[in-house]
């Protein structure tokens, strides 16, 4: 703006002279003009015009300069606003970083591709001290029972379980042994939201306490009599199970159908005593591949779930059964049946148990038939919502189970003990028996003290 | 024998005893007042449209052991855990993956 003004002075300058000679020039017209004079006019008139001719240039530069300059400014702005308004963002950024910081970032899962596979362990331990009336009381190692998982994706798993123990040898022999027994192994698939399929060493769905008493799940520790005497705990074969939910509220129809190999007989032969209800796996001790008998056996259970009321009271009931050849000429049929039911009032109170009928051909006795059953209640003592040190994590149990075995005994059993719950999965558990046994090998008396760990 | 059926009838009466104290206890004890003496209202479950997971986290894993604390595991694990307990306890795999979803969300990580 300066050079501006400028260049209007340098021009104002030239252009008052000039004029001054317009004002003159009259009375030069009238009057004669030399030609020196007057070609010095004209060199003045010359110089004058070269001079306004320069400075229109300059003039001209100038004004292009400005508005160059004038551009540049503009451009200078536009960057500056936006340096500005990204310094901004930065800052409201770095505000939003810093707050997120501030807080504990939310759980979520992890993500899927580092949890595809996943190899876990699970499994229980227990150790007892077991005083029975005519006997020396004793420490023992009762079990030792990991469950190895191995889940290959969203539908697989494949689960084995074992049971660890050392005995005494036989009386006089001196020393002990370590036995290592596998409870189970199986491969399960999902095939959809409703049936898995099984295949395996599988723990059977006679009645529940197979699948779900073992270990510290009891809170008694030693089995009842008749799932001992009476039911395998496991067979070799495959099995389809699931459940099907009743509406929305929780109810379910649950169901296991499978085919196994079947008790088999301790010496092939088809003596009652003889009945070995575990041990026919399908792989013999010469290394020959083969059911014992020419039929494999079958089996099923189906149970309704019912919830009500509200979580934690519920009440399932179930009947299961399995038949099956067991000697090896394939002439004596096994058969059982179960009944289930377990009832949850709250979280303090359980009342839970079984009855069980099985029937089975022999050759030295005809057809014998056994049943036993049990019924065990618990209420844990927090449901008083008294403030006692202890009491809260005390449990009160009871338990009768009996046992007629068809051949002649009949053994009664009543059970009174309690759980301490250190943790929830650490369990303080004594329970005291009372034996009525027409078996005069079997004590009258028994005291067990166990300490349970699941982990 | 007169001892043995004796001593039989004593001992039922004591577990019949038992169950009904610990039955009646358990009732009176499910539902306590509210602080100013009134009755709460919790809606029961069964009219409930649906189940959240950590109702039906509460419903199941009670029926067989005392329930374990979500943070004993982490997001993973409890992965191939309740697969494990979904083929075990016969769930429908829709409330299995409801559980999971509570038991990952509070996990140890």
């Amino acid at each position: 703006m300066k050079q501006n003004l400028k260049t209007g002075r340098w021009m104002f300058g030239p252009g008052i002279a000039f004029g001054a000679l317009l004002l003159t020039s009259p009375t030069a017209a009238t009057a004669e003009v030399s030609d020196a004079a007057f070609n010095a006019l004209k060199d003045a008139v010359q110089k004058l015009s070269e001079q306004v001719q320069s400075l229109t240039q300059t003039n001209q530069l100038v004004q292009q300069q400005h508005e160059k300059d004038v551009q540049k400014l503009q451009e200078l702005q536009a960057k500056l606003a936006e340096t500005q308004q990204t310094a901004a963002d930065a800052d409201q950024k770095s505000t939003a970083a810093a707050q997120a910081a501030a807080q504990p970032a939310p759980r979520s899962p992890i993500d899927e591709a580092t949890v595809n596979h996943n190899f876990q362990i699970l499994g229980d331990a227990e150790f007892q001290y077991v005083n029975a009336d005519h006997q020396n009381g004793a420490f023992l190692l009762a079990d030792f029972a990991p469950i190895f998982l191995y889940r290959g994706g969203d539908n697989i798993l494949f689960e084995a379980g074992f049971d660890t123990s050392i005995a005494n040898n036989a009386p006089n022999g001196g020393d002990h042994n370590t036995t290592f027994n596998l409870s189970f192994a199986q491969l399960d698939y999902v095939l959809n939201d409703y049936m898995t399929l099984c295949a395996g060493d599988m723990l059977l769905p006679l009645g529940t306490y197979s699948e779900r008493g073992a270990g510290w799940l009891n809170k008694i520790p030693d089995d009842p009599l008749a799932v001992d005497a009476l039911l395998p705990g496991s067979g070799v074969g495959a099995q389809l199970r699931g459940a099907v939910p009743l509406g929305d509220t929780g109810k379910l129809f649950n169901y296991s159908l499978y085919c196994v190999n079947g008790p088999g007989s301790a010496d092939g032969t088809g003596n009652a005593g003889s009945l070995d209800l575990g041990g026919n796996v399908g792989l013999r001790s010469d290394g020959a591949v083969a059911n014992l008998h020419n039929n494999p056996g079958g089996g099923a259970r189906f149970a309704v779930f019912l919830p009500f009321y509200k979580p934690r009271y519920d009440l399932e009931l179930g009947v299961s059964a399995e038949a099956s050849e067991w000697d090896n000429a394939g002439s004596h049929l096994w058969t059982a049946g179960v009944l289930d039911a377990s009832l949850h009032l709250g979280p303090n109170f359980e009342l839970k148990g079984e009855y069980i009928a099985t029937r089975f051909g022999s050759d030295d006795f005809g057809t014998i038939n056994q049943n036993g059953w049990w019924v065990q209640a618990g209420y844990k003592l927090a449901g008083l919502n008294v403030e006692l040190p202890g009491l809260n994590n005390l449990e009160l149990l009871g338990r009768y189970d009996s046992l007629h075995d068809g051949l002649g005994t009949t053994t009664d059993r009543y059970t009174i003990g309690a759980v301490y719950y250190v943790t929830t999965a650490l369990l303080l558990e004594g329970d005291y028996e009372f034996i009525r046994s027409t078996d005069p090998t079997q004590p009258s008396n028994q005291l067990i003290l166990q300490i349970s760990y699941g982990f | 024998m007169t001892t043995l059926k004796s001593f039989k009838t004593r001992g039922r009466i004591a577990l019949g005893a038992l169950l009904l104290g610990a039955l009646a206890s358990s009732l009176w004890a499910a539902e306590p007042a509210a602080a100013d003496g009134s009755a709460t209202n919790a809606v029961p479950a069964a009219v409930k449209p649906h189940l959240t997971g950590a109702e039906l986290y509460s419903i199941h894993c009670n029926r067989c052991h005392a329930e374990r604390y979500p943070t004993e595991r982490t997001a993973a694990q409890w992965k191939t855990i309740m697969l494990h307990m979904q083929i075990r306890a016969n769930l429908p795999g829709k409330q299995a993956r409801l559980i999971l979803q509570y038991l990952q969300e509070n996990s140890g990580r």
